[in-house]
């Protein structure tokens, strides 16, 4: 059975990843058995000076899902580079870093730092991150999508891949405009911009007031964007929102999506991903697949 | 993770009082490493509701493992229905500990409100075995949120109690309890749990009498692994995870933001 998939010249041996965000930079993840069976591990974004996040409360629970707005808290890329990521390159799973800027030029700068450092397999542009205060995302916008991603494409040594925003009224122009820039795959997609408001005293849940919607409450929507988009562009796609399971994965398979990224279901059940990979090999085995792009994009129409 | 993540059974689920429940877990694996102060996470249903996890206090670790829960929410009121033999998909321990008072201390002031009081039974069953003055200050709201305190006195817990509505103890707050006790900075030590505006009283009275304390801080949590980051709270020292750096804190680190 061959279940193994490429990202521009980076090579996975299987198709199942976690998302940025909900791996952390948790070492407690890092000894489950599990992990290490998975075809890449793509830790939480990183900056290039660090962040302190945002004021708590900075997650809370929705009908089968979560709102969170955590701000992307984490130690800076140096402090990354240095302290992180030894013990991520230590458990032996080819990396996703996502990187994060505030401009193009940060962009940039981020993509040499990492360039310098071993370990990296693909860099994972986070251009759709809700929760830092700004009017436009990167991902809003086909012409910045278009500018950043050539920006970086044009300094780093490895595979890039733009992470992309579910809120904007078609997904395709962007996901295109990213393709044209030079991308070599495409995350899809960033949480759903949301609140939660408490009636008694009539404020917003989070500290931030606004957050982003994750888990199974937004998959159908986002296996329609992975859907629309697959069938409008050449690279390949890594698929997330809401999957807990190897069915739900497998809708984003069949919908066209390359890999998939288990998310929120790792604070539910942190073997969600071993499970996923463990079901796609079982769905494989018992319908005679023997190679994973059998089913990629696979819907079958009339 | 090793066993960290394991399925349990399910020994017994009673009401101690009018408003909270005690659980008992067939969980040896977790009662042989756990230290007072910790928390489990249980996952209490397998589908997408309640979505979350909830994490609790661990109550006590003897035989069984033991915790005390208010019903609040949909995840409570669905823990409340669980029975004998049902299962729960649980993580732990989990969290930093009291840990033992520094040296020094002879007096042990433990101050509680509501369901806080669920972390101070297995405390006061591993501080009873030193050389201690143990006190149990706990507020709760009415008599409903007073329960069997026998199992503190066993332990030669001294207690004082008060409720809101003075239905049982002290009328008022649990801070009205400070003048039961006699602090000494140097011998003096006091550990607390319950909600913020209480904790902030326990702050200040602390802070006023030069005591060192610990608090255990209570957030809603996702992970409780340190992955996700949403569980946490402003501190002197910046953003501390509850899940991980706590839920226990040196109490003068902890920042509580004014309560309306």
């Amino acid at each position: 059975m061959n279940i193994s998939v490429r990202i521009g010249k980076a090579k996975f041996q299987n198709p199942v990843t976690v998302a940025s965000g909900t791996f952390g930079h948790s070492e407690k993840y890092y000894h489950l058995r599990e992990v290490k069976k998975l075809g890449a591990l793509t830790p939480k974004t990183v900056t290039l000076k660090a962040r302190e996040g945002n004021p708590p409360p900075r997650i809370a629970e929705t009908p089968s899902g979560m709102l969170n707005a955590i701000g992307i808290e984490n130690p800076g890329a140096d402090e990354f580079i240095k302290t992180k990521l030894p013990a991520l390159k230590k458990i032996g799973v080819p990396l996703i870093v996502s990187i994060l800027g505030r401009t193009d030029e940060e962009f940039k700068m981020l993509a040499e730092k990492f360039n310098s450092v071993s370990g990296v397999s693909v860099l994972e542009l986070n251009l759709s991150c809700p929760n830092l205060g700004k009017k436009v995302l990167v991902a809003q916008d086909p012409e910045a999508t278009s500018r950043v991603v050539g920006a970086v494409k044009k300094v780093s040594k490895y595979p890039v891949v733009a992470k992309l925003s579910p809120n904007v009224t078609d997904i395709v122009p962007i996901a295109k405009a990213a393709e044209a820039a030079g991308a070599d795959g495409l995350s899809l997609v960033n949480t759903f911009a949301g609140m939660l408001i408490d009636i008694k005293t009539r404020e917003a849940v989070l500290g931030n007031v606004t957050g982003g919607v994750s888990g199974p409450a937004i998959r159908p929507m986002a296996v329609h964007m992975v859907y629309k988009t697959a069938k409008e562009v050449k690279i390949p796609i890594i698929a997330m929102g809401g999957i807990m399971t190897a069915e739900d994965a497998l809708q984003y398979i069949i919908a066209g999506a390359t890999m998939v990224a288990v998310g929120t279901a790792n604070f539910i059940n942190p073997r969600a991903p071993a499970d996923v990979l463990d079901g796609i090999k079982a769905y494989m085995r018992k319908n005679k697949i023997g190679d994973i792009r059998e089913i990629i994009g696979s819907l079958q129409t009339l | 993770m090793g066993k960290l993540q394991d399925i349990y059974k399910v020994i017994s689920n009673e009401k101690l009082c009018e408003k909270f429940t005690r659980l008992r877990i067939d969980a040896k694996p977790i009662v042989e490493k756990s230290r007072p102060g910790q928390f489990i996470h249980i996952r209490i249903n397998d589908g997408l509701e309640p979505f979350f996890r909830r994490p609790f206090s661990i109550y006590r670790a003897k035989k069984s493992l033991e915790i005390l829960y208010e019903v609040v929410g949909s995840g409570t009121g669905a823990l409340a229905a669980k029975k004998k033999g049902d299962t729960l998909d649980v993580l732990g321990p989990l969290g930093t500990p009291f840990g033992m008072p520094p040296k020094g201390i002879k007096q042990i002031v433990m101050v509680a409100g509501g369901v806080g009081v669920a972390p101070f039974l297995f405390l006061s069953d591993t501080l009873k075995k030193k050389d201690y003055e143990l006190i149990l200050l706990y507020g709760g709201r009415t008599k409903g949120h007073i329960f069997n305190i026998d199992e503190f006195k066993k332990n030669g817990c001294g207690v004082f109690q008060a409720t809101d509505d003075g239905s049982v103890g002290v009328k008022g707050r649990v801070s009205k309890l400070f003048p039961k006790i006699d602090p000494c900075p140097e011998t003096t030590f006091i550990y607390t749990c319950g909600p913020r505006p209480m904790m902030a009283s326990v702050q200040d009275f602390a802070r006023k009498h030069k005591l060192r304390a610990r608090g255990s801080c209570e957030e809603v949590m996702a992970c409780a692994l340190g992955a996700c980051l949403g569980c946490s709270i402003k501190t002197t020292q910046g953003f501390k995870t509850v899940c991980g750096d706590g839920p226990v804190f040196d109490l003068h680190e902890l920042i509580f933001e004014k309560i309306t």
